[in-house]
């Protein structure tokens, strides 16, 4: 039943043109970002020759296992905003063109057509992740100087966390499309998210601070940090705060509960 | 007869508007049911709330005996206002699609691609077609779960003449088959033509059910003409004449209860008068429904 409902939305996205040009984007960014970093380390280290200093690139092992894993799903996080596009562009289709309205009419239920759209954002933050891993594993063999087995499988729990990082920013994704349904006022919405709750989180830090992890924004992205700093021989936080799971993963499950509930509720 | 749709007190309210109000209504199998009414009426509202897409604010209404699901509306076909497809995909992956949405066999497509004649377009994407395509293609998706009960909303809306009358022979041709048919409309003539019962809303209410074979029914008008200078004078002499009017050179004579045509004609036979033009003049469904407009308020 479950595959029937992802089958039926994937019909509608794998003729439509304007997905696989996104996809395209998606993938070709992510790649060509991951193969331009060396050449970023080394524009870094002749920036810094011109003062006089000099910096080792070679000592910086941006690509070596295992920090090729949480470098590279960071930053890969970025991008997952590519894909809420599409995810925003495929709903408020169905509700341009009335075809949600006639899906219902031929016989599914509302929570059987949005059950189609959550099972499609399963499937696309699970290929995201698939993707990442294997560039990661790719570049990580090329660059690694000396494959160490152990390091090869050392912080793959990122993983995980990348992956209900994607889907709970799918979800809004999708949350926002079902109350606003025009693609536009969404996609604009969907990209001021992190900048509305920072302005936010900026005027309440010095009275609640304690609130500010439960931020949805703040809690999807706290999953995973940023790990440069370590290259500044500095901590990082280098695992997966359980604390940042339960707080992403009621958000998840909160904005697609929200979405059934305007469902299930409007006038189509 | 089995009972196809029950409706019970059905209401919908928008706001302070009342799109329909406490409906109650049976259709049987078999039945060509006309719903009409001005626009805004409610027709779509109502035809809104069958198909699961508007919220009744209050009531009741159950398909074949059974409380409505997703599942019963698969085996309902409908096409409501106007055709809705995915603009880029061809007629033919939209039936496809459709076909899974109902869990019907795709194997059908090809049949009723050939019902509506689209079989040479269908692989053209939907935002090719011309309206009457569009509208083809609607009923030819309506069609495609083989359906017992089809619901059509102004199936010759934006149509020229001939594709008017091709829907309405599709139509004919399918309530041949035993199909029950909902047709909403406001094209009058449509559904006397094809409807074998119908019923008008006004502002939200249901003013008026029954057979369209009962709107003939009541006081007849005869047209006559004779080659004879006194007719006005023998008609009149008729015991069965109500009154006589002149209009287009023909006389046109309304006859009292249990008066005919025959009776009439019988009468001034008998008189030595033989009509050159005599015509029965059936009451149009579209006099009934003013009259059953301006009755209700």
């Amino acid at each position: 039943m479950l595959l029937h409902l992802l089958k039926i939305d994937l019909k509608k996205l794998t003729s439509y043109r304007t997905f696989w040009v996104v996809c395209g984007l998606y993938f070709i960014t992510i790649g060509f970002s991951t193969a331009s970093g060396m050449e970023f380390l080394k524009w870094l280290a002749s920036l810094i020759d011109n003062f006089g200093q000099k910096i080792n690139i070679e000592r910086i092992p941006l690509y070596h296992f295992p920090d090729v894993w949480l470098n590279l799903v960071w930053w890969s996080g970025f991008f997952k905003v590519l894909v809420g596009i599409m995810v925003v562009i495929s709903i408020s289709n169905e509700y341009t063109y009335r075809t949600l309205r006639q899906n219902i009419i031929d016989g599914l239920s509302r929570w059987e057509f949005l059950l189609s759209k959550i099972l499609t954002n399963l499937l696309l933050s699970v290929l995201s992740v698939v993707l990442i891993f294997f560039i990661a594993l790719i570049t990580g063999f090329i660059y690694t100087p000396e494959i160490n087995w152990s390091y090869v499988f050392t912080d793959l729990e990122f993983y995980p966390a990348y992956l209900l990082e994607v889907f709970s920013y799918l979800s809004f994704a999708l949350m926002l499309g079902i109350l606003v349904q025009r693609s536009g006022l969404t996609i604009i919405l969907l990209l001021l998210a992190h900048l509305l709750e920072f302005i936010i989180k900026t005027n309440v830090d010095n009275y609640v601070e304690w609130l500010i992890p439960y931020f949805p924004m703040e809690s999807i992205s706290a999953l995973i940090k940023m790990p440069l700093y370590r290259y500044a021989f500095q901590q990082i936080q280098d695992y997966v705060d359980p604390l940042s799971v339960v707080i992403a993963t009621a958000w998840m499950v909160a904005f697609n509960y929200i979405s059934y509930l305007k469902l299930k509720r409007s006038d189509l | 007869m089995e009972t196809v749709l029950s409706i019970k007190g059905l209401t919908k309210n928008f706001g302070r508007l009342c799109a329909v109000n406490q409906m109650n209504l049976e259709v049987k199998q078999g039945q060509v049911f006309g719903m009409l009414g001005p626009n805004g009426s409610g027709k779509t509202t109502t035809l809104g709330m069958l198909m699961g897409v508007v919220n009744p604010t209050a009531g009741e209404f159950s398909w074949f005996g059974e409380a409505p699901t997703s599942g019963i509306r698969k085996k309902i076909g409908a096409v409501l206002e106007h055709p809705i497809f995915y603009p880029y995909l061809s007629g033919q992956k939209n039936l496809e699609l459709n076909a899974m949405i109902k869990e019907c066999p795709a194997s059908n497509i090809a049949n009723v691609l050939d019902l509506v004649e689209l079989t040479a377009r269908r692989d053209d994407k939907y935002k090719t077609y011309s309206l009457g395509m569009k509208q083809r293609l609607a009923i030819a998706s309506a069609l495609l779960n083989e359906p017992t009960v089809l619901i059509l909303d102004e199936p010759t809306n934006g149509l020229d003449p001939m594709g008017i009358a091709e829907i309405r022979e599709l139509i004919k041709k399918i309530a041949a088959n035993g199909k029950t048919i909902i047709l909403a409309s406001h094209l009058l003539d449509e559904v006397q033509k094809v409807c074998t019962h119908f019923a008008v809303l006004k502002k939200g209410n249901l003013v008026h059910t029954g057979p369209v074979d009962d709107v003939g029914k009541g006081a007849e008008t005869v047209e006559v003409q004779a080659d004879v200078p006194n007719l006005s004078d023998m008609l009149l002499d008729f015991s069965g004449t109500a009154s006589v009017n002149r209009e287009n050179g023909y006389f046109q004579v309304t006859l009292r209860d249990d008066f005919h045509s025959k009776d009439l004609n019988r009468f001034l036979f008998d008189k030595g008068v033989v009509a050159n033009h005599l015509v029965t003049k059936k009451k149009s469904l579209e006099k009934m429904f003013l009259e059953i407009l301006s009755e209700a308020h």
